[in-house]
C-alpha cells in the first residue's frame, strides 16, 4: 500500500477516535511470555489469570472439561492452570482480551470464526517454525494470532463498508483482502499495520499484519511474513478460513514465500507436505474446542 | 476398494520389509503423545466394554504404540489417520488385534512389523481401515474441487486448442460408485455451463466381478446415502429397495478389465485429464506404486489432475506431480511447465 494511502486511513482512523485501546493485560501478557518457556514465571501468568474474573472463570472450566479433567476438579485458578499448561492458558488470555478490544455489538464477522481462524493460523505457524527449525516458533505464533487484528479495526472503524466487504468476499467467492480494496479503498493488512503501530507490537510481527496478503518481495519481510503468509493459506485450504468456499487451486511450492523460506532452511525441504495437511484436521478440532470455551458465556 | 478385488501378484510382498518405523519420520516432530499405564489384560478380558466406555477408549488412545501404528501405515500405504481420527484408527485395529490375538497395540505393531505373515495382516488392516468407504458422492471436498475449480480450468486450457471433450478414469473403480458420481457430475456440467461439450469416464477394475457388478449400476440405499436429491431425481429409479443409474449416464462410462501392473495394457491409456485411484495404491509395494504412478503421469495430457483417496498421499513417490490443494481437498497436478526442482513439498 502507498504511504500517502497509509496516512490518510491513519488520520480517518485517529480523527473519528475509534481505533481500539490495548486490553490491559496484553502488554504484561506480552511481556511475560517475551522469553524462553522454561523461564516464564507461573505466579506471574496465574495473577494475570486472576486479574479477569470470567477469564478465570474459563479456565477452570476448561481444565474440568472431559478434555483435561484427572483425577480431581480444578477449584483454584492455580489447579487450573496447572493442568492446562501454559500455553493454552496463553491461548485463553489472548483470545479472549482481544475479544473484548470491541464491544460486542460492533463485531461484523462472528467472533468465534475470527478466533477460530486467529488460533488455527497461530498453531500452524509454530508447527511450521518448528518444521523448519525457525528459531522463534512462539514469535511465529504469536505473529499468527495476530496477523489479522485489522479485522478489529475495521470493525470499529468502517463497519457498513466492511460488512459489505465481508458479503462480498463471501458472495462472489474471493479473499477478504481483494473485496476490502474494492469497497474500503484498503484492507485489513493496511489497518492491522496502523493499529500494530498503536499497540507498539514488536516490527517484525507488524510486518507479518500489513504483509501476510501481499508478501511481494520475500527479503523485505523476512521469513515471518512468509511463514505467516503459508500458514494461512493453508488455514485457509483446511476449513480454517472465514467460514466460505474460495475455489481456487494452491500450489505451494511455487508460492514466492515458499521458494524463499526453501533458500533460508534447508530443513524445509524435507516437509510431507501432504501429510502436514491432513494433521491440520488436528488442529482443526483443538482449535474448536478452544474457541468454544472462550465463547461458552 | 476391497482388496480381495484386487489381488495384485507380489504387489504387497515387501511392503513392510524394511521396517524402520521411526527413523523415516516425514513430519519431523512426532506428534506429542504422553505414555500412561494401561492394564491391557483386563481390557481385553471385557471386550464387549472396550469401545463403548469413551473413556477407555481415551485413555488407550494416548499409547504410543499407536502412533507408531498410524507412521507405519502411512510409510506403508501413504494414508493418514490424524489425531482426532484416531478413535476410528484404534477401533479397527482393535478387530484385528482379536482376530490375531494381539493383546496389547505394543504386540500388534510385532504382528505387523516382524512376524512371517505381516505382509498380509498389513494389508487385512489396511482393508479394516478402508472398509465402508465406498459410496457415491463420498467425499464433497473432492466433488467441489472437481466442479469448482479443476473442470473450469481444465475447460479454459482445452477451449485454447480447440478441444471440447473431457476424458476421466476411474482407476480402480471397484463396483463403480466413483465411477458413476464422476460421470453424474461430467453430465452436469456439460448440461450447464460447458454446454456442446463431451466427455467420456474410463472404469477398470482388475476383478472381473467387480467389473460385472460396476456395469449394472444398481445400489443399495446405504450406497447412495450422500447423493444429493437433485441427481437422485434425475440420474436413479428405484426398484423396489434398490436405486438403478438411469441409461443416460451408463452410455458415458466404458467399464472394462485392466491389471495395472500390466505395463503394455497401461501404455494405451493416453490423452486423459482426470484420473481419480482412491485407497488402490496403498496396497501396491513401493517398486508397483511408482510405476503405475508413472503410467498415471503418462496417460495424463499437461494440465491434467490425479486424485487419491481423500487422506491419501503420494508420500513422495513422484516429483514429476506437484500437489495442490483445493478447500478441504489435495490432488497431483501435471504442470504444463516444468517442476521447479527446489519447490517440490
Amino acid at each position: 500500500m502507498k504511504t500517502e494511502t497509509l496516512d490518510r486511513l491513519r488520520s480517518r482512523i485517529v480523527k473519528i477516535d475509534s481505533m481500539p485501546a490495548i486490553p490491559v493485560i496484553l502488554r504484561p501478557l506480552l511481556r511475560c511470555l517475551d522469553q524462553p518457556a522454561e523461564q516464564v514465571d507461573m505466579d506471574r501468568i496465574v495473577e494475570l489469570v486472576s486479574y479477569d474474573k470470567s477469564i478465570a472463570a474459563q479456565c477452570i472450566r476448561m481444565a474440568n472439561s472431559a478434555l483435561f479433567m484427572r483425577s480431581m476438579p480444578a477449584e483454584t485458578v492455580r489447579s487450573a492452570v496447572m493442568s492446562l499448561g501454559m500455553w493454552r492458558v496463553r491461548d485463553l488470555l489472548f483470545s479472549n482480551s482481544l475479544s473484548k478490544v470491541i464491544p460486542a455489538n460492533r463485531w461484523v464477522v462472528d467472533p468465534a470464526v475470527f478466533w477460530r481462524h486467529s488460533l488455527g493460523v497461530a498453531l500452524v505457524c509454530r508447527k511450521f517454525a518448528e518444521m523448519i527449525e525457525y528459531p522463534d516458533p512462539e514469535k511465529a505464533y504469536l505473529a499468527g494470532l495476530l496477523h489479522d487484528i485489522g479485522v478489529l479495526v475495521n470493525c470499529m472503524v468502517a463497519p457498513e463498508e466492511f460488512r459489505a466487504a465481508m458479503e462480498k468476499a463471501t458472495h462472489e467467492q474471493i479473499p477478504l483482502d481483494e473485496a476490502e480494496q474494492a469497497t474500503l479503498g484498503f484492507t485489513h493488512s493496511d489497518s492491522g499495520r496502523i493499529l500494530a503501530e498503536a499497540w507498539k507490537i514488536p516490527s517484525d510481527i507488524a510486518d507479518a499484519i500489513e504483509l501476510h496478503h501481499q508478501i511481494g518481495d520475500p527479503e523485505r519481510g523476512g521469513p515471518l511474513v512468509a511463514l505467516v503468509h503459508l500458514s494461512d493459506l493453508l488455514c485457509r485450504m483446511r476449513d480454517l478460513g472465514y467460514g466460505y468456499y474460495e475455489p481456487r487451486q494452491v500450489d505451494f511450492a511455487s508460492e514466492p514465500g515458499w521458494l524463499y523460506l526453501i533458500l533460508k532452511f534447508p530443513s524445509m525441504a524435507e516437509i510431507d507436505l501432504a501429510r502436514f495437511t491432513f494433521s491440520l484436521d488436528e488442529y482443526a478440532k483443538e482449535v474448536s474446542d478452544l474457541v468454544a470455551t472462550v465463547f461458552a458465556g | 476398494m476391497n482388496w480381495l478385488n484386487f489381488h495384485a501378484p507380489g504387489a504387497v510382498a515387501g511392503m513392510v520389509r524394511n521396517g524402520s518405523l521411526t527413523d523415516h519420520h516425514p513430519v519431523k516432530k512426532a506428534p506429542r503423545s504422553k505414555p500412561v499405564d494401561h492394564d491391557w489384560t483386563a481390557l481385553m478380558s471385557n471386550e464387549t466394554t472396550l469401545l463403548k466406555d469413551e473413556a477407555v477408549v481415551a485413555e488407550s488412545l494416548s499409547d504410543p504404540a499407536w502412533i507408531r501404528i498410524r507412521d507405519l501405515i502411512y510409510q506403508v500405504s501413504g494414508i493418514y489417520q490424524a489425531e482426532n481420527k484416531f478413535y476410528l484408527l484404534v477401533s479397527r485395529a482393535t478387530r484385528r488385534m482379536k482376530v490375531v490375538g494381539a493383546r496389547t497395540p505394543r504386540e500388534y505393531l510385532d504382528f505387523l512389523t516382524a512376524r512371517p505373515n505381516r505382509d498380509s495382516e498389513m494389508r487385512n488392516l489396511l482393508n479394516e481401515i478402508t472398509i465402508g468407504e465406498t459410496c457415491l458422492f463420498r467425499s464433497l471436498p473432492q466433488i467441489d474441487a472437481l466442479r469448482k475449480v479443476v473442470i473450469p480450468s481444465l475447460a479454459e486450457a482445452k477451449k485454447k486448442m480447440a478441444f471440447t471433450k473431457l476424458r476421466f478414469w476411474s482407476a480402480g473403480c471397484s463396483t463403480g460408485e466413483e465411477s458413476y458420481t464422476l460421470a453424474m457430475i461430467l453430465l452436469e456440467e456439460t448440461q450447464g455451463s460447458l454446454k456442446g461439450w463431451t466427455f467420456e469416464v474410463m472404469a477398470t477394475d482388475l476383478n472381473d466381478r467387480s467389473v460385472a457388478k460396476a456395469q449394472e449400476g444398481v445400489y443399495n440405499d446405504y450406497a447412495v446415502r450422500n447423493v444429493p436429491p437433485e441427481f437422485m431425481k434425475k440420474y436413479f429409479t428405484k426398484v423396489g429397495s434398490d436405486f438403478h443409474v438411469a441409461d443416460t449416464v451408463k452410455t458415458h462410462i466404458t467399464f472394462s478389465r485392466l491389471n495395472m501392473l500390466d505395463d503394455s495394457k497401461m501404455l494405451f491409456m493416453r490423452g486423459l485429464d482426470v484420473i481419480f485411484c482412491c485407497n488402490v495404491l496403498i496396497y501396491f509395494d513401493g517398486k508397483s506404486k511408482t510405476r503405475t504412478i508413472q503410467h498415471f503421469y503418462n496417460a495424463l495430457m499437461p494440465n491434467g489432475y490425479f486424485f487419491l483417496g481423500h487422506s491419501e498421499s503420494l508420500f513422495g513417490i513422484s516429483e514429476k506431480f506437484r500437489l495442490v490443494h483445493f478447500p478441504g481437498a489435495t490432488a497431483y497436478w501435471k504442470s504444463g511447465e516444468p517442476t521447479s526442482k527446489a519447490g517440490t513439498p
